[in-house]
């Protein structure tokens, strides 16, 4: 018999408080894992909107918090598109509407020019792409028209009026494919906002750097803020926000995992007090005690940290398929995400098992054995 | 005298203790107070006396499981504060308790294979060293049983193997035969008497019993942490 069957053995011996303490373990890893995913998952969704269309700078009102509440005159494109180092531009007005009976708020409806850079960032799946005369028409995201179950053809009553799907479109963002996109005009009609757009996109011709080219357009245009895209995702309000929330959380999840693994491991130490001083008795050293706890708390780190990882993943699949989340979360479960998780969920073992393990090593033999 | 009587006389006693007193701090309560005792190589010494004398105390601290407040514990002549403790413990003596403190979720086979890994035994063989010292104390049949599942007087047996796993020169025994019935007692005096004659070990043994007393080479009794005189 060697060290790991020892281990395996010890851990096998105790199903009961192996169990509960992996079982621990995978939950704060798993919670780790999960509202990290989605915190980030939420920063690359609201990115790829951006990326996947090459979109260098956002210009939306100066100092304004929220991109829902800027507020530009539309016939500013002229004036930006004229800016040397622009390649080209694209207005979009932006708001939020909701379909109660599907339980739905705060769905992105965006404006968009027909045949502009934004709307060409669309896949098509289904039916046909918008036209400049189109009429009462709109292109519902695949996740918003199975959160709706429309298909092509079906009619959608949005904010008390009735359209018709004409196309079903897929997207790198995940807000897009849960949102819906119709013809500029008939946004502004619909929001009573004739004339007005949200912001700007911009993409910059190959020679030209964002960043200056951002500085070009804000002198040339008073008013307004010209943001490249990362900066932009970075400082939004609502992602901040998200970020915020999920760190806080990762953090209670953390701290209650902690508690609760070196209160498991000083209890499964003082419960074996006996036997560690058994195993001094008989010659074993304080450092080979200490091997043997901290080897087993490593077991338990292992299974917890992999049930944790399955928990997620079980979760976000979960969480994808939620109709109460569809279409809002996607946790991005990368395999640096789930290396944090697995790092933090051994580290936390091995830390939370030292403490108790030197302790006990440190009983003298006589006073641990009469524990049994 | 014997030409073995003298070459006796010449060698250091195997386990020596000198002048020991041990005093507990909380209570001021001094276990032992002054005692010298010699165990010879291949003797059996029974100790005896009532009950909070001081006989677990001093097989303490002659098994290195305790540090005297004053006073020497010798090892084949070397004081056991320059010796290696956990070495001496793991290695030159073997412990039989009477509650047998045995590992509840390991088998017979494995709990005698423990004190093989501070003994530097090789792991490849030490289920085979483990699985004969077994079959010496009577178990072959019963090696891969868990302690739960042993009778009283098996799981003495596997705690006298496993007290053999390093091959020691001494072995401890405090009341190994307090927890059995008188057969089973019975049993654990012959088996103990073979492995002594056997193995050439010395035995030093408490007991409370006269008939586990009678049978040793020499009895020491106690009482208030003082050896009696003869």
């Amino acid at each position: 018999m060697g060290y790991v069957r020892l281990i395996v053995r010890n851990l096998r011996g105790r199903p009961a408080r192996t169990t509960l303490t992996v079982l621990g373990l995978a939950v704060a890893v798993s919670a780790v894992m999960l509202l990290t995913g989605i915190s980030w998952g939420f920063e690359r969704s609201f990115l790829a909107i951006y990326q996947s269309r090459g979109i260098d700078l956002i210009v939306v009102r100066a100092g304004i918090s929220d991109q829902l509440s800027s507020n530009l005159d539309q016939n500013l494109e002229q004036v930006i598109r004229e800016i040397p180092g622009v390649a080209s531009v694209a207005p979009s007005l932006m708001d939020a509407v909701s379909f109660e009976e599907a339980n739905l708020v705060s769905v992105l409806a965006n404006g968009w020019e027909p045949g502009g850079l934004l709307i060409d960032g669309l896949r098509l799946l289904d039916g046909r792409p918008l036209d400049a005369s189109d009429d009462r028409q709109v292109l519902l995201g695949r996740v918003l028209a199975l959160n709706l179950d429309k298909a092509v053809g079906d009619a959608v009553d949005i904010a008390g009026e009735s359209f018709r799907v004409v196309g079903i479109y897929e997207s790198e963002s995940l807000f897009e494919s849960g949102g819906l996109v119709m013809p500029l005009p008939e946004l502004q009609r619909m929001m009573g906002r004739e004339g007005q757009v949200t912001g700007f996109v911009i993409v910059a011709d190959g020679a030209a750097d964002p960043r200056a080219l951002g500085v070009e357009v804000e002198r040339q245009v008073p008013g307004v803020a010209a943001i490249p895209a990362r900066d932009y995702v970075k400082g939004n309000l609502q992602l901040r926000l998200a970020r915020a929330m999920a760190s806080a959380t990762t953090i209670v999840a953390l701290v209650l995992g902690s508690i609760g693994l070196l209160n498991t491991m000083a209890m499964a130490v003082t419960e074996r007090t006996g036997e560690i001083g058994l195993l001094r008795a008989l010659g074993w050293r304080r450092s080979r005690i200490i091997l043997l706890l901290m080897g087993e708390a490593g077991g338990l780190g292992v299974l917890g940290v992999i049930g944790g990882t399955l928990l997620a993943i079980s979760g976000a699949r979960a969480l994808v398929l939620s109709p109460t989340s569809r279409g809002f979360i996607e946790p991005n479960l990368s395999p640096m995400i789930l290396g944090i998780g697995v790092a933090l969920g051994i580290g936390l073992t091995l830390l939370g098992g030292l403490y108790p393990a030197i302790r006990a090593a440190r009983l003298e033999p006589t006073e641990a054995l009469r524990h049994d | 005298m014997t030409e073995h009587d003298s070459n006796r006389q010449a060698e250091p006693p195997l386990l020596q203790g000198e002048a020991l007193v041990k005093t507990y701090p909380d209570g001021d309560v001094k276990a032992l107070r002054g005692v010298s005792l010699a165990v010879n190589a291949r003797e059996f010494v029974a100790i005896t006396g009532p009950s909070g004398c001081g006989k677990s105390t001093l097989l303490h601290l002659l098994g290195g499981l305790d540090r005297p407040t004053s006073g020497t514990v010798r090892y084949k002549g070397t004081p056991l504060s320059q010796l290696d403790l956990d070495r001496y413990r793991a290695c030159e003596v073997g412990f039989v308790f009477q509650a047998f403190h045995l590992i509840p979720t390991l088998t017979a086979l494995e709990n005698v294979q423990i004190p093989m890994f501070p003994g530097g035994r090789p792991r490849a063989q030490r289920p085979r060293v483990a699985r004969r010292l077994l079959e010496e104390v009577g178990l072959p049949h019963r090696i891969g049983h868990g302690p739960r599942s042993l009778s009283i007087g098996e799981r003495q047996r596997v705690a006298i193997a496993r007290a053999l796993a390093n091959e020691p020169a001494l072995l401890l025994a405090d009341e190994p035969t307090g927890n059995l019935d008188s057969l089973a007692q019975q049993e654990i005096l012959d088996l103990l008497a073979r492995l002594r004659s056997e193995r050439s070990i010395s035995l030093l043994m408490i007991t409370h019993s006269p008939e586990v007393a009678a049978a040793a080479d020499r009895v020491v009794r106690m009482k208030d942490g003082r050896i009696l005189s003869p």
